[in-house]
């Protein structure tokens, strides 16, 4: 039994690729009823299959749900000064995403500064990221293909603006697998003020088996769905329950001895006891000293939600999960990173939200020496306009065409900026990062090379890059 | 003399290019080289297309390149290099002066290759006429019989009467047989008690719900929009209602298909068809297209999409950029069958307005759209040449074109398109639908790539046997009652999913392709939370209408974009209706449902995952849902029962499980109970009942 329209031979050559998988094919091939020797293998098993070497494990994906500007944040644009209050040259043309009204050339709200020896500069709005500036490689050719929210939040996740394709983080998880039995693979910690546009085809697994699936993850007692039974049923009771259901099940298995599925399920169930126990360990907070947590910004506002989320991140990867995303700002408009209204209201307040908890976290990853096996994604869906939206202290509207993205840790050359917009910082125009290309490094980092990690659907190996995708090697160090 | 060593020359360098370059090139070349938009300009399908290349022996362009390695590229970072006899071949043929017999044209879709099908693929194939080879027996059994006795393999004995009865109705109507009914077919001991039974579950209402969910998963069903608004799909349900309306009354299989296609177009066009046609307005749609221009083609994709995977089990939606890779299916097909949609409104979605009919249908928006133009490499910016509507040319009496329509209102062309569907000389469409009937009944498909009979599907397991039933569904007048009813009734059917000593055969035939024994199977999301109602005392059993909107945790609510208002929760009893019934809101799909493998609703879905995780045991440990269910058995129970530990442990599993405990069951279920004399002892017995093997599985 195989996913979605698979075929045996389909899942052996996803799940070998190479050589070892061509020899097995042949063999069925050979007799098209496939003999036992291919039976055993199953479909996906846990376990790193890289490309190449890496020493990454983990992913922390900061996901800046809304868009951030980058002429604001980590994209300098002095000209914006000299051209302030023009009309962006008419020869650029874009998309007016929603008809909104458009105003003139403004100036970055704060000002940028160099940080780190490299001296790679960051604005006043994330003064304390730039402590890690030689930490950061940013890039800030990136464009992509959508300039509305939903499409946009789904294609940064996806690669494709259509819902139903598998999301970044079902890819690594169904490429390498998972080093923690106890815990799901993948996990997504939500902002409180609501989930991304779109919903569930953002972390979904789409035509990859439903076990590489996001597991929404909250901070609290029950970080998973029904980890804790309503009524409050004890420790010792559960037991008690499993221990009769598992008699049972043996009795019923007993008489019939050909059913693997059988067991599986019923192991299923130790697993869910296990994971009772564990989950609600790797999010307990009480664990941490003091000055970790004050170093995140808990017990504090504007930064308690995020700084928990973050120190949630680093105690998942220390237990081994793949892919950790974390939302920053959620629902819709200014209560995400969406700043139509005002650059200085919205970003004031999410990127103060942040600040701290991102900064502590590389410290604290790098201290604990998980830097190198952490990729650290820092981003939105795309980017913002040079130009203002409405009057006074004006917003930005929405700019596919140029946007910046930064990484950290895991391999990557920190104290650079890689690529570059115009000089007004509308559009990418040197070393340009597709989407597709994003994610093609992403997974590379990763030791995944993005043209191998494919799933037979549709009638080809799709991909997460579909038939794109260029890793931008330069980054690595 | 001289001119007979010249003729064997001759001939020989003929058969030589029949034989093996003509071979060689389809294989290894033509696949870019050929076709509607050959690569690099370069056409290899006829000598005065190759022209130049071809000059030169082995000085020429084409050994050039062959000889470099240059050709054929690397594919995936394998290489594809001609080896070694291949390189003969070819060099020999260009030293030659590449002669190419005057005239002759390669097919790149004529035969099957090693990489891809051609128009010989057995799918496209007539139906097979053989009989049922064993005679004295059921056809079912009798084509199965015969690969079984050559294999030696033996054959399971028959399940017991409860197995059956309880295989029966999950397959039949999605629910747990009630006790009554159980106990009623147990003591009819006549001959055609089986048969009453299955006559009974097919005309049974319930039939029509649990097998609508079947066809509602293949037409990515929802009922709402997606995306940033994920507005509802106003009447989407009437859709819905159709299919298991459709499916209770017989409804011939044809004319389901056409209904759902060109509704509109009948001459009998009336509400009922009307809303057939809702399932080409129910996949995701986005009102704030990025690129409107291409959004239209993307709208058209998933039409040609749904169409081909539903109805012809054939993926042909990878032909909309280039020639498919696998299947032989040209650009031109794709666009040909596009076309039938070309005249609807594929950028509009608009709700219904004031005085207009109360459903969700598709029409066109007039009888003489624009051209329709296939499109470079897919992008609507590089139209090619424009495209007149028609049907697949792997089909060659069915490939001419559509007569002009003779509304002023409608194109007519998804009529045309449906008929040719439905066409008799089209042997893919009762193939896949009698593959997806057999699929549903016996665990795995004739066919395990139920929406892929092309190149890199599954080849059928039973060839003759799949077309003996297409040809008796054929003939059935499409009848899927009929068709349900003549699988059930074999012994195949009937047998045991396990026995002693299976292990030792399971070797020989471990997917159990052969039927040596009845698949076990397992409940779906949908057969599982109706099941957990009907044995709690507590479905609903209302049928058709609006859906409802179920509880759901503020977990599950977290993920949602807009909070509070966005969700209202029907009244608990509305929520005890069937799943079928359950608002389905794409950027919403409950737990309950993904969790238990729920099919994804952008994309047509013949098949659903089948996974065994933790959350599934949380969920069924856990849930809210879980425990309302297991306080109502317990009540139950008790009615029935009194107050009798014995009776209520006996009474737990007829209710459940339907049959008493075994000794040993007994035993440990009072063990359990003992002690705790609280309310909700049986209550937590129920629980553990709920969640055992048993009765999540099929025997």
């Amino acid at each position: 039994m195989f996913p979605c329209g698979q075929t045996r031979r389909e899942a052996i050559w996803e799940m070998g690729g190479g050589f070892a998988g061509l020899a097995l094919l042949s063999l069925l091939e050979a007799d098209r009823f496939f003999p036992s020797q291919a039976r055993g293998a199953p479909p996906l098993s846990p376990g790193p299959k890289r490309h190449f070497p890496s020493k990454v494990k983990s992913v922390i994906f900061l996901m800046m749900n809304g868009a951030p500007s980058q002429v604001d944040t980590f994209d300098p644009k002095p000209l914006l000064q000299k051209y302030a209050g023009q009309p962006l040259p008419a020869d650029m043309k874009y998309i007016n995403s929603g008809g909104r009204k458009v105003g003139f050339l403004t100036p970055s709200f704060r000002p940028f500064r160099p940080g780190g020896k490299s001296g790679l500069p960051i604005s006043d709005y994330f003064p304390r990221v730039r402590q890690h500036a030689d930490k950061l490689a940013v890039l800030r050719s990136c464009h992509t293909d959508s300039h509305a929210h939903g499409s946009a939040l789904v294609a940064m996740n996806t690669g494709s603006v259509f819902v139903g394709k598998p999301s970044l983080g079902a890819w690594c998880v169904y490429g390498l697998g998972t080093e923690n039995n106890n815990l799901p693979g993948y996990v997504v910690l939500m902002d409180k003020r609501g989930g991304p546009i779109s919903g569930q085809p953002n972390y979904g697994s789409g035509y990859l088996s439903a076990q590489f699936q996001g597991t929404l993850f909250r901070p609290g007692l029950e970080p998973i769905p029904d980890l804790a039974g309503p009524s409050g049923v004890s420790r010792g009771e559960l037991r008690k329950q499993l221990d009769l259901l598992g008699q049972l099940n043996q009795e019923h298995m007993q008489s019939r001895p050909g059913g693997s599925e059988l067991a599986s399920r019923a192991a299923s169930y130790e697993l869910a006891f296990r994971m009772q126990a564990k989950a609600p360990e790797a999010v307990d907070l009480s664990q941490e000293t003091t000055r970790t947590k004050e170093m995140y910004g808990l017990e504090k506002q504007p930064t308690d939600e995020f700084g928990r989320n973050c120190l949630i991140a680093r105690r998942l990867v220390e237990r081994g999960v793949r892919f950790i995303q974390l939302y920053s700002g959620g629902g819709h408009l200014e209560d995400t990173w969406d700043a139509h209204t005002s650059i200085e209201k919205n970003h004031g307040l999410h990127a103060l939200e942040v600040d701290q908890p991102i900064a502590a976290l590389l410290t604290d990853l790098d201290q604990r020496g998980l830097l190198d096996q952490t990729l650290v994604i820092w981003g939105g869906e795309f980017g913002r306009m040079p130009f203002s939206e409405g009057k006074g202290e004006p917003g930005r509207n929405h700019n596919p065409y140029g946007f910046s993205m930064w990484l950290a840790g895991g391999g990557v050359k920190g104290g650079q900026a890689y690529g570059a917009t115009d000089e007004l910082g509308f559009q990418a125009v040197e070393k340009k990062v597709h989407l597709h290309d994003l994610h093609a490094t992403f997974l590379h980092a990763m030791g995944l090379d993005h043209e191998r990690l494919t799933y037979f659907h549709g009638g080809r190996d799709d991909r997460l890059t579909d038939v794109y995708g260029r890793v931008v090697k330069d980054i690595f160090s | 003399m001289w001119a007979g060593a010249l003729l064997l020359l001759l001939t020989a360098g003929q058969t030589d290019f029949e034989k093996s370059v003509a071979p060689l090139l389809v294989r290894q070349c033509l696949g870019c080289h050929g076709g509607s938009d050959p690569k690099g300009d370069f056409d290899l399908t006829s000598a005065d297309k190759a022209g130049e290349a071809l000059q030169g022996g082995l000085q020429g362009k084409l050994w050039e390149k062959v000889s470099s390695g240059e050709m054929p590229p690397k594919e995936k970072g394998q290489s594809r290099n001609l080896n070694e006899k291949e390189m003969e071949i070819m060099r020999g043929w260009l030293a030659r002066g590449a002669p190419w017999p005057k005239g002759q044209t390669l097919d790149p879709l004529e035969k099957t290759t090693e990489n891809k099908a051609g128009r010989d693929w057995w799918a496209f194939q007539p139906l097979g006429k053989m009989a049922p080879p064993l005679p004295g027996l059921h056809p079912v059994d009798s084509f199965l019989q015969k690969k079984t006795a050559e294999k030696n393999l033996p054959l399971a004995p028959r399940a017991s009467k409860e197995q059956l009865a309880r295989r029966l109705f999950h397959d039949l109507i999605g629910l747990p047989p009630p006790q009554e009914i159980l106990e009623d077919y147990l003591a009819d001991t006549s001959r055609p008690a089986w048969e009453k039974l299955v006559d009974r579950l097919l005309h049974d209402p319930r039939h029509g719900e649990r097998w609508a969910r079947h066809w509602l998963d293949l037409v990515r069903y929802a009922d709402t929009n997606g995306y940033e608004r994920d507005a509802d799909k106003p009447f989407a349900w009437k859709y819905r209602d159709y299919v298991i309306q459709s499916l209770n009354a017989g409804k011939p299989y044809d004319q389901f298909i056409v209904e759902q296609l060109a509704g509109d177009e009948l001459p009998d066009a009336r509400d009922e068809t009307l809303a057939a046609t809702g399932m080409l307005r129910a996949g995701a749609w986005d009102d704030e297209p990025n690129d409107k221009l291409e959004y239209k083609y993307d709208r058209l994709e998933d039409l040609v999409h749904v169409t081909a995977t539903a109805f012809l089990g054939l993926t042909i939606k990878c032909a909309r950029c280039h020639d498919h890779k696998f299947d032989p299916v040209t650009q031109v097909d794709y666009y040909k069958f596009g076309s039938a949609f070309w005249a609807g409104d594929l950028m509009g979605n608009a709700g219904i307005k004031p005085g207009e009919k109360e459903l969700l249908v598709w029409k066109d928006l007039n009888s003489k759209p624009e051209p329709l133009r296939a499109l470079k490499k897919g992008d609507p910016r590089k139209p090619l040449k424009e495209v007149a509507p028609g049907f697949l040319s792997v089909f060659k009496q069915l490939d001419g074109p559509f007569p002009p329509s003779t509304s002023a209102l409608t194109t007519g062309r998804r009529l045309q398109l449906a008929g040719r569907i439905v066409h008799p000389g089209n042997p893919l469409t009762p193939r896949a639908a009698v593959n997806r009937v057999w699929q549903k009944i016996f665990g795995q498909g004739l066919v395990r790539t139920p929406d892929n009979f092309g190149f890199k599907g599954d080849l059928p397991s039973h060839p003759e046997l799949l077309d003996w039933l297409a040809r008796a569904f054929q003939q059935n007048g499409g009848s899927m009652k009929s068709l349900i009813r003549l699988l059930v009734t074999s012994e195949a059917y009937a047998r045991a999913s396990t026995f002693p000593g299976e292990k030792e055969w399971e070797k020989f035939d471990p997917d159990n392709r052969l039927l040596w024994k009845m698949n076990r199977k397992r409940r779906d999301a949908e057969s599982l939370r109706d099941s957990l109602l009907a044995v709690s005392g507590d479905l609903n059993s209302r049928m058709g209408g609006p859906g409802y909107l179920p509880n759901l945790s503020a977990d599950a609510l977290e993920g949602l974009s807009r909070k509070g208002g966005a969700w209202k929760e029907s009244p608990p009893l509305e929520q005890n209706r069937r799943t079928i019934y359950m608002h389905l809101k794409r950027s919403l799909i409950p737990p309950m449902l993904t969790t238990f493998d729920f099919c994804d609703t952008t994309l047509p879905c013949a098949q659903r995952d089948q996974t065994l995780v933790a959350p599934q045991a949380l969920t069924l440990l856990n849930n809210e849902f879980m425990h309302k269910r297991s306080q109502g058995l317990a009540r139950r129970v008790k009615e029935k029962a009194g107050e009798g530990l014995e009776a209520q442990v006996r009474g737990a599993w007829i209710f459940i499980l339907g049959r008493p405990p075994a000794a040993a069951e007994e035993l440990a279920a009072q063990k359990f109970l003992k002690g705790k004399e609280t309310p909700g002892a049986l209550a937590a017995l129920c629980h553990v009942l709920l969640n055992t093997n048993e009765f999540y599985f099929i025997d």
